[in-house]
């Protein structure tokens, strides 16, 4: 077992100039090691050094979608082209980790990509435009968020442009994501607020092979999925890859939305621990029936009302017996927060005897 | 000459923010800075080409014989101040002072260079439609995240010119504010004819964005290169990947000769880009995947020659593929997608950043035969039709770093035709 230990937090990794704004933020000095990391972390989803609480700002509702705006402290996170990884470190004008939650309000689904812009403003004057990006956090679940600078203590107009997301909507969500959405919040921003929030370490479990559990949150969704055994449709099997959990279904009716006929194969590729869906991925599949291939493509992003966000194409029947390959063709390409960017980067096929 | 560095604003900062800020004050400090030294132009206006948008003859080129855009440039917008269509007094007022500004300076870089295009609003007026042979559909938004504005005005004005007191200058000429431009008497302008209703001001050259990167857009941080002449620090004005004049020029019919022109402002927002971003991630997303895999480009890509080895590299055809295998599509890859027949680009770029408002800003200025050129482009550029492990925005080119705010289309008649023309004139 490799010895993992905290990295020296605060002062060191930041310099005089970030400990001091820090120490503003935190009501002085409480010396949250926001920029901690943990050293040597496995290959593999892990418990960070530590998770902070957030607060809602506010929310909105454009037709059948809900938006919640919410911040918590600036985060490092990491962002990912291809299988190549780049950490975004807290930058000393950072005041807040800034993130939209989106969510459609029939059927409860999260929507854990898309765009969304947000135009951030002070009594008319523009302070902040950004596209947020979409973002896996073990306490705060899927959002799409970045680190924002605030010039200071006040008041903030968000307008939010949101949409469509790249998944289509099928199911009870058939039609239902095809068109961009909009919202406005107001952002009441005090660094005490913010040194208010719950803030959390884990001396202990840090670097383990595990996640901390999401967050309560009375008013919007986390984002989990459904546990593989209450999918809808057959269970064809489930499998791990690059530490993310791949469960393949097989519903045989096509759900509305969908083109074609025959049974429609879904695959879910979720986080360990906490079913979170994991996006932006390229997947293809394989069902290979004795020496026959009766299926070799690609599959398409979808969100569904039972399913949430998953994979999923037409095939021409799943039968017992029939040897299902899922092969990883990008990994997620999903920002991440500390405890998921080292997973989900390495990953290799997974083949499922149905 | 480079200026002492105890000036304390710059030579190149002065005139972009005089060039911004507009007036005749700002001309007259303008003019006290440059002092350009030209000549005039011709006496005889008879001599200039019939395409108002041939440009290129009048632009430097670089090494690789790339044209290198004017230094400074505006868009100047236009409404017809009078009530039904324009009278015949109206026509020759509008002209005469065209032609002032022709006699003022010289038809190239240094001098003046110009185009007055109209929209679909102005050719609302007439009973008669234009001809099938003009393309001209009103603006619309041209991808499902974005949500813009349209320009209502009748006239557009794109004045370009590596001195900003000539750009400053032929504005204020045309709305009568000035008597003498480059020491030609100015014999008449568009005051009371037309009446400006919006402004947009810019540049583009080496050294420009670097020196106005004190703008909302930009971080502090200041990371925007001397030898960028972008905000986002490449060039993009490769010869090869450029319409000809040629191409985009519409063949037949009364407006034979003329151009359409569409006019975007986008708002770039570049803190992710220049602060979270790596220098692959901005290859692999300006260019393609394959340029930043191999290492292709230089500082802003002068390197590359007159071509940005996109098609030489096959990344058109990639795209689909980069999108499932790569995680990431470049910005020039997919819109090189968009070709004629024969391979070749559907567009002539005259964009140009631009600091208004103090905000980083990229006025797109694309000249075409057809609208539906552009708007083919632009839904390659979209790249919502990838299905794969790229975003709607994230790792899909450089539409993480830009939202459109304003569109408008506009027909450039040919300068036979450029005063105020009826849909159908003769």
């Amino acid at each position: 077992m490799r010895r993992r230990r905290l990295l020296a937090s605060g002062g060191l990794a930041l310099g005089v100039g970030l400990a001091g704004c820090l120490d503003s933020l935190t009501g002085g000095g409480s010396g949250r090691p926001t920029q901690a990391r943990v050293e040597d972390p496995p290959d593999a989803v892990y418990v960070p050094t530590h998770v902070e609480g957030m607060e809602m700002a506010g929310m909105a509702r454009d037709g059948r979608l809900r938006f919640a705006l919410s911040y918590s402290f600036p985060h490092a996170f990491w962002l990912v082209t291809g299988d190549r990884r780049r950490t975004v470190d807290i930058r000393e004008a950072d005041s807040v980790h800034l993130m939209v939650s989106a969510w459609d309000s029939e059927t409860g689904m999260a929507l854990p990509t898309s765009n969304a812009t947000v135009s951030i403003s002070q009594d008319g004057e523009a302070v902040v435009e950004k596209s947020l990006w979409a973002m896996l956090s073990q306490n705060m679940g899927v959002h799409l968020g970045d680190n924002v600078a605030l010039p200071g203590e006040g008041t903030y107009d968000v307008a939010l442009s949101f949409g469509p997301p790249e998944a289509r909507g099928i199911g009870d969500l058939a039609g239902a994501l095809a068109d961009s959405a909009s919202g406005t919040f107001q952002l009441e921003y005090s660094p005490s607020t913010l040194s208010d929030l719950p803030y959390e370490t884990f001396p202990d479990r840090q670097g383990e092979r595990d996640a901390v559990a999401p967050m309560e949150m009375e008013m919007q969704p986390t984002g989990q999925l459904a546990p593989a055994g209450d999918l809808p449709g057959r269970a064809l099997g489930e499998g791990t890859s690059g530490d993310a959990t791949v469960v393949a279904q097989a519903l045989d009716a096509v759900p509305a939305g969908v083109e074609g006929e025959g049974t429609y194969l879904a695959v879910s590729a979720r986080t360990p621990h906490n079913r979170y869906p994991v996006p932006l991925m390229a997947l293809s599949a394989t069902l290979s029936r004795g020496s026959r291939t009766v299926f070799d493509g690609e599959l398409t992003g979808a969100i569904h009302h039972e399913l949430g966000y998953h994979y999923g194409a037409v095939v021409d029947g799943v039968e017992a017996g029939d040897e299902l390959t899922v092969g990883v063709d990008a990994p997620p390409q999903v920002a991440r927060h500390e405890g998921y960017e080292t997973a989900f980067l390495e990953m290799d096929p997974v083949s499922l005897s149905v | 000459m480079p200026r002492p560095r105890a000036d304390p604003i710059s030579r190149r900062d002065f005139v972009r923010s005089a060039v911004a800020i507009g007036g005749v004050a700002a001309l007259s400090a303008c003019l006290g800075r440059e002092s350009p030294d030209l000549a005039t132009g011709p006496d005889d206006l008879s001599a200039l080409p019939d395409r108002q948008h041939a440009w290129n003859a009048g632009l430097a080129t670089d090494e690789y014989g790339n044209h290198v855009a004017a230094r400074h440039q505006a868009v100047v917008l236009f409404d017809y101040a009078g009530e039904g269509t324009p009278t015949e007094a109206e026509r020759d007022r509008v002209e005469t002072a065209l032609r002032s500004l022709e006699r003022a300076y010289p038809r190239d870089h240094e001098g003046l260079l110009f185009t007055v295009g109209y929209s679909p609003t102005y050719f609302e007026r007439f009973d008669a439609s234009l001809p099938e042979s003009v393309d001209l559909p009103a603006p619309e938004a041209l991808a499902p995240f974005e949500d813009p504005d349209f320009d209502a005005a009748d006239v557009v004005v794109h004045l370009a010119s590596d001195y900003g007191s000539v750009v400053l200058g032929a504005e204020e000429a045309l709305r009568g504010e000035v008597d003498s431009l480059n020491g030609v008497d100015v014999e008449t302008s568009v005051a009371g004819v037309l009446e400006r209703v919006d402004r947009r001001t810019g540049f583009n050259g080496d050294g420009l964005p670097a020196d106005h990167q004190d703008v909302q857009g930009v971080p502090d941080s200041e990371p925007v290169d001397e030898d960028a002449p972008m905000y986002m620090g490449f060039k993009s004005n490769f010869s090869k990947n450029q319409a000809t004049e040629d191409a985009v020029t519409i063949a037949d019919g009364p407006f034979a000769g003329g151009t359409t022109q569409h006019v975007s402002q986008l708002h770039l927002n570049l803190q992710q880009w220049y602060e979270q971003d790596d220098r692959y991630h901005r290859v692999a997303t300006m260019f393609c995947p394959a340029h930043a895999e191999e290492g292709l480009v230089e500082g802003a890509g002068d390197n590359l020659g007159e071509t940005d080895q996109i098609a030489e590299r096959g990344c058109p055809a990639h795209t689909e593929r980069d999108a499932r295998e790569a995680g990431v599509v470049g910005h020039s890859q997919k819109s090189a997608r968009a070709r004629d027949a024969d391979g070749n680009p559907l567009l002539l770029r005259r964009d140009f950043d631009s600091a208004d408002d103090d905000r980083a800003q990229l006025h797109f200025v694309a000249l075409q035969e057809a609208i539906s050129d552009f708007v083919e482009t632009r839904e390659a550029m979209n790249g919502t039709d990838l299905d794969g492990a790229v975003g709607q925005r994230q790792n899909n080119g450089i539409l993480q770093y830009m939202q459109v705010v304003r569109r408008g289309n506009y027909l450039v008649p040919p300068r036979r035709h450029r005063s105020l023309p009826t849909p159908s004139p003769t």
